[in-house]
């Protein structure tokens, strides 16, 4: 797909996250927001004044408050500013770092800050996602999120055996990574030896789609700002890590016609070829240095790198197998813990890139990939499995496509 | 000796001798008469003077004393304690001053250190004292029309075996486990103590697998709401954090619409009518407004089915709500996905079978629908699948 | 920076319904969306067509989580990019515009929709946009927060019954030429006095009907708009504002957000003095009194002047609300596109019946939040 020359370069100059955890009881939805906010203005040296514009954006069914961003603007400091209200379902976090890049690249505005967010807590998580499905019809199947037949799809094709040894060691090289991010909300200290013991005792939840597998529902807020190449030259607290391209592809609003005799071609593997493609990526496991990547569940995430990685028969289990998705592997997957170990759904995706950056700028802590890390790739995940994708870059100067 | 809030009338009294200061004292001469009436109660007399305190009990009447105080043992134990104001004891009689009443509030606090109950070593927490508690902690609101065994096998110090009985709103505690369980669940003493006093959160211990649940899961994760929340005794009341929990219901009328209306009134003469993109061909089923593929109206519809094939299907342990009324529906379930005769390959169709075909459900199988009695022309037209053997 | 700009290549409304039963959404957006391919030629090709569609729904009026989702297929967001504003629709232009100045994407569909009928009450919906604790619990909802304001501004303004019964009756005598509008029957200034107090002192003919309504637009580059139409419509100036959430906070007279919005769109569309150099003006009136209060906050009607305004016929002189303003009857979430939809209009010439001569700068405005918490402004000019 063709597009156009971006108007300018746009940077991610601050990152702040709240802790992730199921009790936050003693913030409500404003304080949580604030605390993001300034942690993001902190870790850029900024001051709330130096902020032009302000994107927010979260699931208002999950906390059944209406335009929340109305009462968030207590904590989002929006006063004064301009303000947009973007949300997508899952993905939405990733959304408002697309559009936070959007609105620096266009020009309109400098310094954006984003500001992802959700207190699953305060409302029913599963009975709010069934709430997605038509009132007419489907609505009435739905069960939330939650589906065994990926985990079923893998079984039939790679044997039993071996589907599910990917799965646990997926899940628990998931949470060694999430045991060395102070910040992720469930950490376990899991030991791979546990790993038959772990699977055969976890309930399931939808067939072989067991607890352990599952993501968490948690609380918590994310906030990034972007700026555009000038001021970020002008100098930074910390090194500017450049926005390269995003992709963002939604589904029709059908999901039984992924269960049929053919399957179409997911989100996943459609915004992976043609985001790499007009980017002139050709080998994207060779390529990136890290990938956050959202994972909902260890079946999903093993079969959709096969879809990102753009791999084909077992290839994406051999890696797995062989060590390369491990922190100090060939590409390492999620070292913050990915979204098995903490899922606030507004900001979840948001802190995907989030990390990603932290891991290019190099102070991302204790879950730090050792390696320099130059190029990175940043998934969301929505809606009827919508997929939003983009790169992250060390350094400008890569070699943009040329189009007419 | 009866305890009130925590302690008794008498070691108020047994506490004054160290709790006395004596440089506040140096000008006071008094003689205070106490009768605390009821059980645990009794009578003393305080004398000070000289800078000293003579605190002695009484047989029989008051005398020489200046100013005596009369209440309740109970009354008594909580002004001083400052559980009950004294000002409103004082005014409902509850606490009566027989001499100059001021004389006392300004003079006792001075002379004394406040009181304060004694800090209780509590007892060792184990599974065992905290599962004593069950029964005084049921909630029977709760559990209405609840009928269940649970199991705990619990290992280590302070551990054992019990079977918790919810039966017609009653809840027994009985050591060992009975058969058959609702559900059994297995863990360590420690496990079980930590999760109880929240220093391990529920969910952790099980997804990480310290706790084994054998049998009815979503019954093991139900538990938690029949019984109040288990308090350690004595211990001081954290700082509450207020949570205003509320339900917020608004209701809708959904418009079916053209497309969908055609549908449901498919669904009334037990037809599934699919509709037929112009461009590609495909059916969609539940017919919609265009064809997301090609951007074009659909017009054309076609029956499909009533058979179809399964290719592919989930089994549901964990339950979500039902959208409409809330309650947890029964599990296992399992929706298939069903390409109807006539329809195109991709286009499957969810339903849920019937539970009692679940065990005999594979891919490839054929399955037929199941119709309500009465059609209406509703989501409820059609009850699910069976095997179409 | 920038110096491209975007042009609004077409608009199609869905006319406004007390209660259209008889559709879903998708249907409301079909019929939009094929008045839009009618009129450009637009498709949905990955090279050469629309690949990013901005959409504009609220959750709670659907009563659907990611609302979006519901009017995918219609949208054309299969294997597409979109985004949904949940928020005013008049910021789906202003972020359309972002999108295609920062290179990513060109065109950009616009669709918005919502049905006020759907749900039992509005109130009930607009009630939840308080904190939990405190302004839900008081019973706060948007319409009684208008109220609060309606009655600061009638004493600051010298606003009288008579007054806001001439906004309304000016109101459906513009919508009466409008085939979109909701309400459409002229009504008497007697009539509007003597109607019912819904929230003192809001009656109920100073209130905007429950409507239902979807908008759509197609938003191209310079570099592509004539491949779309032969009379684009430039976006030359665009900004919103928040104000402070609790009502306590604000003065409620003072139009702290507009002007502040007001003055960002007028600085960005090089617009010096607004009076002189605008030449229609469509401002979201959902109660009679916002429309003069609106009108000082963009700099038409001098501070507190309310009254002197209306009776010297400002809003005849400045073409205000030409199309019958929110007043006849858009519902929330849509009702700002609807104002820009109605500028378009009049910029191209297409206002039929209500068309005035020598438009050649407009503007739209929207609000949302209590008492007017959120305002934007949008300039567009031929």
């Amino acid at each position: 797909m063709k597009m156009h020359k971006r108007n300018r370069n746009v940077a991610i100059i601050g990152i702040g996250q709240t802790s992730l955890s199921s009790h936050k009881e003693d913030q409500n939805q404003v304080e949580m927001v604030q605390e993001a906010v300034l942690r993001a203005l902190d870790d850029a040296g900024l001051k709330i004044g130096e902020i032009d514009c302000i994107v927010h954006g979260n699931m208002e069914l999950f906390e059944m408050q209406f335009a929340p961003d109305l009462w968030h603007s207590l904590g989002t400091g929006a006063y004064g500013k301009d303000e947009y209200r973007i949300t997508t379902g899952g993905t939405t976090g990733a959304t408002l770092v697309c559009a936070a890049d959007n609105l620096v690249a266009s020009g309109l505005y400098d310094t954006v800050l984003a500001i992802g967010m959700e207190k699953l807590q305060e409302g029913n998580t599963t009975g709010g996602i069934t709430n997605m499905a038509d009132p007419l019809w489907f609505r009435n199947l739905q069960t939330g999120a939650l589906t065994g037949t990926t985990a079923q799809e893998m079984i039939d094709e790679f044997g039993e055996e071996r589907a599910k040894r990917a799965a646990m060691r997926y899940r628990i090289m998931m949470d060694k990574h999430a045991m060395l991010n102070p910040r992720a909300h469930r950490r376990f200290g899991l030991e791979y030896e546990q790993a038959a013991d772990l699977m055969a005792n976890s309930p399931q939840l939808v067939g072989e789609l067991r607890l352990i597998h599952m993501c968490s529902q948690s609380d918590g807020a994310a906030a990034m700002i972007f700026t555009s190449e000038e001021k970020a030259k002008a100098g930074t607290k910390h090194p500017p890590v450049w926005v390269r391209d995003h992709i963002q592809v939604h589904r029709e609003e059908t999901i039984p016609n992924l269960f049929g005799f053919t399957k179409p071609e997911m989100t996943h593997r459609y915004a992976a070829r043609t985001l790499f493609a007009r980017n002139g990526i050709q080998n994207p496991v060779d390529y990136f240095d890290v990938f956050e990547m959202y994972d909902p569940s260890a079946w999903w995430a093993m079969d959709w790198l096969r879809e990102f990685l753009l791999l084909s028969g077992d290839e994406h289990l051999r890696m797995l197998e062989a060590g390369d998705f491990d922190l100090d592997g060939r590409l390492p997957i999620n070292p913050s813990g990915g979204v098995i170990a903490s899922n606030p759904i507004g900001a979840t995706a948001m802190l995907r890139p989030a990390e990603a950056a932290l891991q290019i700028r190099g102070d991302a802590g204790g879950h730090q990939i050792k390696k320099e890390v130059r190029h990175a790739l940043a998934s969301g995940f929505g809606g009827t499995f919508w997929t939003a994708l983009m790169i992250l870059e060390k350094e400008l100067g890569w070699q943009e496509v040329n189009h007419d | 000796m009866t305890e009130y809030f925590g302690t008794t009338v008498a070691d108020i009294f047994n506490t004054m001798p160290k709790r006395f200061k004596p440089a506040e004292a140096k000008d006071v001469d008094i003689t205070i008469g106490y009768e605390a009436t009821g059980e645990g109660g009794g009578k003393w007399k305080a004398t000070i003077k000289n800078g000293t305190l003579k605190v002695e009990t009484v047989e029989g009447e008051l005398t020489g004393c200046k100013t005596t105080v009369h209440a309740d043992a109970e009354i008594f134990v909580g002004v001083t304690l400052g559980k009950i104001g004294a000002i409103d004891a004082l005014s409902s009689q509850k606490l009566r001053v027989a001499g100059d009443p001021k004389l006392l509030m300004l003079l006792l606090p001075k002379i004394f250190i406040p009181y304060e109950a004694p800090v209780k070593k509590p007892d060792k927490i184990t599974a065992r004292t905290i599962i004593a508690t069950l029964a005084e902690r049921f909630r029977p609101e709760k559990a209405e029309g609840v009928t269940m065994a649970i199991g705990y096998d619990i290992a280590g110090d302070g551990g054992g075996q019990w079977t918790i009985e919810i039966r017609d709103g009653k809840c027994a505690v009985r050591e060992g486990l009975v058969d058959p369980l609702t559900v059994k669940l297995t863990m360590a003493a420690d496990v079980y103590t930590g999760m109880m006093l929240g220093t391990l959160e529920a969910v952790t211990a099980f997804t990480s697998g310290q706790v084994r649940i054998d049998g009815d899961m979503m019954a093991a994760g139900a538990t938690a709401k029949f019984f109040r929340k288990y308090e350690v005794p004595g211990a001081t009341e954290a700082e509450e954090l207020l949570c205003l929990r509320v339900t917020n219901a608004i209701d809708q009328r959904f418009a079916t619409g053209p497309v969908m209306g055609r549908w449901f009134s498919g669904l009334r003469e037990k037809k599934f009518l699919a509709n037929r993109c112009p461009e590609c061909g495909r059916t969609q089923i539940p017919p919609r407004e265009v064809c997301a593929w090609c951007h074009v109206r659909v017009l054309d519809f076609v029956e499909v089915g009533p058979k179809g094939t399964v290719t592919n299907f989930d089994i549901v342990h964990f339950a979500s709500p039902d959208p409409l009324t809330g309650a947890v529906r029964d599990t296992p379930y399992a929706p298939v996905y069903v390409v109807l005769d006539g329809s195109s390959e991709q286009e499957a169709f969810a339903m849920e079978i019937k539970k009692e075909d679940i065990p005999r459900l594979t891919v490839g199988a054929r399955v037929r629908p199941v119709w309500a009695e009465k059609t209406t022309g509703s989501y409820r037209d059609v009850i699910g699948f069976e095997l179409d053997i | 920076m920038t110096t491209q700009k975007v042009a609004i290549c077409a608009v199609a409304q869905h006319r406004n319904d007390p209660d259209l039963w008889h559709k879903r959404f998708q249907g409301m957006l079909l019929d939009v969306l094929e008045d839009l391919q009618a009129q450009t030629g637009f498709t949905f090709d990955e090279e050469t067509g629309v690949n990013t569609i901005v959409s504009c729904s609220d959750d709670f009026f659907d009563a659907r989580t990611i609302s979006n989702n519901g009017v995918a297929d219609v949208l054309g967001a299969h294997y597409r990019g979109e985004e949904k504003m949940a928020q005013e629709g008049l910021n789906a232009l202003g972020y359309a515009q972002a999108v295609i100045l920062s290179g990513h994407a060109d065109p950009v569909l616009v669709m918005g929709h919502c049905k006020e009928s759907q749900a039992e009450s509005r109130n009930a919906i607009t009630n939840l946009g308080f904190d939990p604790f405190y302004g839900r619990a008081v019973g706060l909802d948007y319409l009684n927060a208008a109220a609060l304001q309606a009655r600061a501004y009638m004493k600051k303004a010298n606003l009288t019954e008579g007054h806001l019964a001439g906004v309304v009756v000016r109101a459906r005598q513009c919508a009466a030429r409008n085939p979109y509008a909701n309400a459409r029957e002229i009504v008497e200034a007697g009539k509007v006095i003597a109607s019912p107090l819904l929230c003192d002192p809001i009656r109920e003919l100073h209130a905007y009907p429950v409507s239902d309504g979807a908008v759509g637009m197609l938003l191209a580059s310079e570099a592509r708009a004539r491949e779309f139409t032969d009379r684009p419509v430039w976006l030359t100036g665009f900004a919103n504002c928040m104000d402070s959430f609790f009502l306590g906070d604000r003065d409620l007279t003072a139009n702290f957000a507009l002007r502040k919005a007001a003055e960002r769109a007028y600085r960005k569309a090089g617009i010096g003095d607004p009076k002189k150099e605008i030449n229609l003006v469509e401002v979201m009136d959902a109660y009679a009194h916002q429309q003069p209060l609106w009108l000082e906050g963009l700099g038409f009607c001098g501070d507190g002047e309310g009254a002197r305004f209306l009776d010297e016929g400002g809003p005849g002189k400045y073409r205000v609300n030409l199309s019958g303003g929110m007043l006849a009857g858009n519902p929330l979430v849509t009702a700002g596109l609807y104002r820009a939809a109605e500028a378009v209009l009049q910029l191209r010439g297409d206002a039929g019946e209500r068309q005035v001569p020598d438009v050649h700068r407009a503007l739209a405005h929207s609000t949302t939040g209590p008492a007017g918490q959120f305002h934007t402004v949008a300039i567009l000019e031929r």
